[in-house]
C-alpha cells in the first residue's frame, strides 16, 4: 500500500512539473512556425483564380491578421479549452484528426517495438554469453545494416519483394484492404477492434497490413536496443553477485535470467522509453511508404504546408507522450529494481 | 473452452469455405469499382471553400452538376476536353440572345437532387448568388467573365433562369463549366445555414447538396473518399449512367507505391505518378498509359521584369538564347510532352493559339553578345529557385541553367525551397527567376495573357506591366468578331515573343496510368479524373 500511494505522489508531482516545460514547447513551436518563412495563407489560396482577396481572407479567418502576442494569448486559451485549431490541409478541427491517426501510429509503433524487443534481447543477451564469438559479430553486423539502412529503402525494399514479386503481403496500402469492412470503432486500435467484434478474419487482415511496416520499422530500432542489451548483460556477468551466484552452484539459467538480467535491465528500459517516443515521431517516412494514416506523416505534410495547427497540435501531443513515457518507465525502474523508488 | 490443434484447424477451414461463397458476388462488385490511388488529398466536399486542393476541384465535377458542360473530342487513346462544344448539364437546353448580353438556361424537367427533391430554378439562382455574393472561390473565378452581382440572375419561371450582363462576354457561358460553378440544393443547404453563414459553407465542407452522378459514401480528408452512383442521374451525355457503381479515391504517398498498385493490377487509375515511372510501366507492357501534353498549360522559367538586372530586355533575351532547351527537355520529363521553344516565326505568331511554340533558339554566341549590349560583359549573380514538392522535374532544369548561364558569366546560386515558401516568395515578387507551371482552366489566348502577364497579382509570375499587352487584354474579352479577335491575340503572342518576361519551356504530358480494361480516359482543363467517362471493357 505505501508503494503504491509512494508511486502515486511520484506520479502527480511529476506531471505537475512537467506542465512549464509543456508550456515552454507550445510558445516555441508557436514562435518556431511564425518565423519561417513559408505563408499558409499565400499556399492554401492557390486555386486558379484565387488573388490577393482570397489570401487576405484566408489570414482572417486564421487570425493571422492580429498581433502575434494577441494570437498567441488566443491560442493558449483555446488549448486549455481543448481547442487545437483547425487544418487547411484536411479541413478538419485538429484534434479530430489527431483522434483519429493517433492509434494508428500507436498500433504501429508498439507492434513495431514489441517485434525488435523480441528480436534485440534474445540477441542481445547471446551476444553478450559469447562475447567476439562468430555469434557476437553476427549480431553486431545485423545490428549495423538495420541502421545504416534508411527506414524508406528497407520498406520499399520489403514492399518491392514480399509484395510486388511474391506476392505474399497485401497491397502496402494503410492499416486495412481497401475493399474490406472496418470494425466498430472502439478503441481506434484496428487490432483491438476487431478482436472485441470477434471477426477473426478481419484481424488476421489487420495483421497482415501491420507485418511489413512493423518489420520496417523494427529493424531501424534494432540495433540500440541489442547494443545495449549487450552491454549492461556484459557489465552484469562481469559483476561479483554473478560470481557469487555461479559459485554458489545456481543454474546457469537462474544465474543469468534472474540475476544478470534483471539488473542488466535498467539502461534497457530507459533506452527503450527513449525509442519509443523517439520511433512515434521519426516514424514519418515509414508511414509515408506504406500510405499508413498516422500522426508523424500528417504533421510532415502539414509543415510542407506551412500549416500552423496542426504542426503545434502535433508537437504539443509529442511532448505530452514523451512526458508520459518517461513516467512509465520510471514506474517500471521501481518494478525492475526496488532500490531506484527509493530514490 | 479449451480448442485443441484439429479444432483450430476445422475453424480455419469452416471460415475459408465461408469466404468464398460469395466469391462471385465480389469479384462483380469489384470490376464495377475503380480504384484511383493519389498522392494528395481531397480536403473539402465544396469545392469553392478557400484552401480546396486541386483533387476537391476533380471531385466536385462528380458530385455536383452544373448548368453545362465541355465536350470533348477524341485523340489516340482516349478523349480531350472540347471547351467549343459546350452541352447542357443541369440545363436542358441554352440560348444566348444576338447582342450576346443575355444567357437563358432551361433546366431539365425530371432533375433530381441527391434526396430525391426536384430540381428548380430557384435552386440555380441560389447557386449563382452564393457564386457571386460568399467569401469562397467561386467569386474570383465568377468575376473573370463579368458576374459580379445577384441582380444578374433572375428566374423567368419555375424550369427558367435568365443571366444578364451588361456588354457581350466572350467568357460568359463557358465560365459556367468550370468546377467552381457547382448547382446546389438550396432548400437543404439553407436549412443549415446560420447568421453568421448564410450560405452553409461551414457544412457543406463536409457534407453534399448536389444532385451529380455520385453521391459520397464516406470521406476520411487524407485518407481516401468513397463514392456510391447516384441511380437516378439522367444529365450526361444522352442521359447515360456512369459505368462504375462504386469509385475509391485514396491517398498513397509515396509515387513507388502507386506504380506498384496499378502494376499488380490492385488499384486502377492513377494520374500522379513520376515520369520516370511511366517510362518504366510502359515498357514492362502491364497496364495502360495515357498520355497527351495538357493543352491549358505550360511550364515556364519567369524572370522578375521589374527586378534588376532582368528589367533590361537584353538581359532577359540573353539568357533567352543562353539556355539548353532541348537538354532540359528530356532531363526534365525525358521528353515526355510538347515542345513550347523552337518556334518557327519572327515577328508575328501564324496563328492566335497559344500556348504555342516560341522562338526560342539556343546560341550561346549571341547570348555573350546580347549580354555584353546589355551592359554586362562580366556577367552578374543571380539565384534561380523551385520549389520543393516539384523538384524531381525541376531539379534537372535548375541544374542546367546554372551550368549554362556559368559559361557566358553568370553566376547562378540554385535554391530548393518548400513549397509554401516557394509560393510565399513567389507571390511577393522576391524571386528573380524560377521554374513553375502554370494551367488556365479557360483556354483562350487572351485570358492566358489577362492572368498571366497584367495587373498586379499573384499569377503575374514575370511582374510584366506592358502598356499595350494592358489595353489588348481589356478590350480582347468583349470582342465577339472572331478576325479581331484573333488579330488582338496574334499581337498580344508578338509581345510575349519580343519582350520575353518567361521562357516558355514545354507542356507537359497528363499522364494517366491504368488498368488495360479502363476505356474512355478523358483529359479535363482541370487535371483531374472525370469517372463518368470510364468503363471498363
Amino acid at each position: 500500500m505505501r508503494v503504491l500511494l509512494g508511486i502515486a505522489r511520484r506520479t502527480g508531482g511529476r506531471l505537475l512539473s512537467s506542465l512549464p516545460a509543456l508550456l515552454g514547447v507550445v510558445m516555441l513551436t508557436f514562435l518556431l512556425m511564425r518565423v519561417l518563412p513559408g505563408d499558409p495563407a499565400v499556399f492554401f489560396a492557390s486555386g486558379p483564380s484565387a488573388g490577393q482577396e482570397e489570401i487576405e481572407h484566408i489570414r482572417r479567418a486564421m487570425g493571422l491578421d492580429r498581433p502575434m502576442p494577441e494570437q498567441l494569448a488566443r491560442y493558449l486559451w483555446d488549448i486549455a479549452r481543448g481547442n487545437l485549431g483547425r487544418s487547411l490541409g484536411t479541413g478538419q478541427p485538429v484534434l479530430t484528426d489527431l483522434r483519429q491517426r493517433l492509434p494508428a501510429s500507436l498500433e504501429l509503433t508498439f507492434c513495431a517495438l514489441a517485434i525488435a524487443l523480441g528480436l534485440a534481447l534474445p540477441l542481445g543477451i547471446a551476444a553478450a554469453l559469447r562475447p567476439n564469438s562468430i555469434l557476437d559479430h553476427a549480431v553486431r553486423f545485423v545490428c549495423s545494416m538495420g541502421v545504416c539502412v534508411p527506414t524508406f529503402v528497407s520498406g520499399l525494399l520489403l514492399i518491392y519483394v514480399f509484395y510486388y514479386l511474391l506476392g505474399w503481403a497485401p497491397d502496402p496500402t494503410g492499416r486495412i484492404d481497401i475493399f474490406a469492412a472496418t470494425p466498430p470503432d472502439m478503441t481506434g486500435f484496428l487490432l483491438l477492434d476487431f478482436a472485441i467484434a470477434r471477426d477473426w478474419e478481419g484481424f488476421r487482415a489487420a495483421a497482415a497490413q501491420l507485418v511489413l511496416p512493423a518489420f520496417t520499422m523494427a529493424l531501424f530500432v534494432l540495433a540500440p536496443l541489442a547494443r545495449m542489451t549487450r552491454a549492461s548483460m556484459l557489465a552484469a556477468l562481469g559483476s561479483d553477485f554473478v560470481r557469487t551466484a555461479r559459485s554458489l552452484g545456481l543454474s546457469r539459467r537462474r544465474v543469468v535470467l534472474t540475476y544478470a538480467l534483471r539488473n542488466a535491465l535498467l539502461p534497457v528500459l530507459t533506452i527503450t522509453g527513449i525509442v519509443f517516443s523517439t520511433m512515434l515521431g521519426a516514424n514519418v517516412l515509414v508511414e509515408k511508404v506504406f500510405s499508413w494514416p498516422g500522426v508523424a506523416s500528417y504533421a510532415l505534410d502539414a509543415l510542407l504546408a506551412s500549416d500552423y495547427a496542426p504542426v503545434q497540435g502535433f508537437v504539443l501531443l509529442m511532448a505530452s507522450i514523451f512526458v508520459l513515457v518517461n513516467l512509465v518507465v520510471d514506474v517500471l525502474y521501481g518494478i525492475a529494481d526496488p532500490r531506484a523508488s527509493m530514490a | 473452452m479449451n480448442i485443441n490443434r484439429r479444432q483450430a484447424l476445422q475453424g480455419a477451414a469452416a471460415m475459408l469455405g465461408a469466404a468464398a461463397l460469395p466469391g462471385g458476388a465480389l469479384a462483380q462488385s469489384r470490376a464495377e469499382t475503380l480504384r484511383q490511388v493519389t498522392g494528395n488529398t481531397i480536403n473539402t466536399l465544396d469545392p469553392t471553400t478557400p484552401g480546396a486542393t486541386r483533387e476537391s476541384f476533380g471531385l466536385a465535377m462528380n458530385t455536383y452538376d452544373r448548368l453545362v458542360a465541355f465536350g470533348r473530342k477524341p485523340v489516340p487513346g482516349g478523349f480531350i476536353y472540347d471547351h467549343e462544344a459546350i452541352r447542357g448539364e443541369l440545363a436542358e437546353s441554352y440560348t444566348v440572345s444576338p447582342d450576346g448580353t443575355r444567357l437563358t438556361f432551361t433546366l431539365r424537367r425530371d432533375a433530381k437532387w441527391h434526396d430525391g427533391s426536384p430540381v428548380t430554378a430557384e435552386d440555380a439562382k441560389w447557386s449563382l448568388d452564393r457564386h457571386v455574393s460568399a467569401n469562397s472561390l467561386a467569386k474570383a473565378q465568377l468575376q473573370i467573365s463579368s458576374y459580379t452581382s445577384p441582380e444578374q440572375f433572375r428566374v423567368l419561371d419555375p424550369m427558367t433562369i435568365e443571366v444578364a450582363l451588361e456588354k457581350p462576354d466572350r467568357r460568359a457561358l463557358m465560365n459556367l463549366a468550370v468546377p467552381y460553378a457547382i448547382m446546389i440544393n438550396s432548400r437543404l443547404a439553407k436549412q443549415h445555414a446560420t447568421a453568421e453563414d448564410p450560405w452553409a459553407q461551414a457544412w457543406m465542407k463536409d457534407n453534399l447538396a448536389g444532385g451529380g452522378a455520385y453521391a459520397v459514401e464516406g470521406f476520411r480528408p487524407g485518407e481516401q473518399v468513397a463514392l456510391r452512383r447516384s441511380e437516378a442521374w439522367k444529365n450526361g451525355p444522352e442521359g447515360r449512367l456512369p459505368f462504375f457503381r462504386r469509385i475509391i479515391a485514396q491517398t498513397v504517398p509515396e509515387a513507388a507505391t502507386r506504380a506498384n498498385l496499378i502494376e499488380r493490377g490492385d488499384a486502377d487509375l492513377s494520374i500522379d505518378l513520376l515520369a520516370s515511372d511511366i517510362a518504366a510501366l510502359q515498357s514492362r507492357g502491364r497496364v495502360k498509359v495515357f498520355s497527351v501534353p495538357i493543352a491549358n498549360g505550360f511550364t515556364h522559367i519567369a524572370m522578375n521584369t521589374r527586378m534588376a538586372p532582368f528589367d533590361k530586355v537584353q538581359v532577359r533575351r540573353a539568357i533567352a538564347a543562353a539556355v539548353p532547351y532541348e537538354d532540359m527537355f528530356q532531363a526534365s520529363i525525358f521528353g515526355r510532352g510538347a515542345r513550347l521553344f523552337g518556334g518557327d516565326w519572327a515577328d508575328l505568331p501564324p496563328d492566335a493559339s497559344f500556348p504555342r511554340p516560341m522562338p526560342l533558339r539556343t546560341d550561346p554566341a549571341l547570348a555573350k553578345r546580347l549580354l555584353t549590349e546589355a551592359g554586362f560583359p562580366n556577367g552578374f549573380s543571380t539565384s534561380f529557385a523551385f520549389s520543393a514538392g516539384a523538384a524531381s522535374a525541376n531539379e534537372p532544369i535548375a541544374a542546367l541553367v546554372k551550368e549554362s548561364l556559368g559559361r557566358i558569366g553568370i553566376q547562378v546560386e540554385i535554391q530548393k525551397l518548400p513549397d509554401a515558401q516557394f509560393n510565399t516568395f513567389q507571390a511577393e515578387k522576391r524571386l528573380p527567376m524560377f521554374v513553375d507551371g502554370a494551367t488556365a482552366w479557360l483556354p483562350e489566348t487572351d485570358y492566358y495573357m489577362k492572368l498571366y502577364f497584367t495587373r498586379e497579382q499573384r499569377w503575374n509570375f514575370s511582374n510584366f506591366n506592358h502598356p499595350e499587352m494592358n489595353r489588348l487584354t481589356g478590350l480582347a474579352q468583349f470582342e465577339l468578331d472572331r478576325r479581331q479577335y484573333e488579330e488582338m491575340c496574334r499581337r498580344m503572342v508578338a509581345i510575349l515573343g519580343e519582350e520575353v518576361p518567361e521562357l516558355l519551356l514545354w507542356q507537359p504530358n497528363h499522364e494517366a496510368a491504368m488498368a488495360p480494361s479502363l476505356e474512355g480516359y478523358t483529359y479535363w482543363f482541370y487535371r483531374q479524373i472525370d469517372f463518368r467517362d470510364l468503363r471498363r471493357a
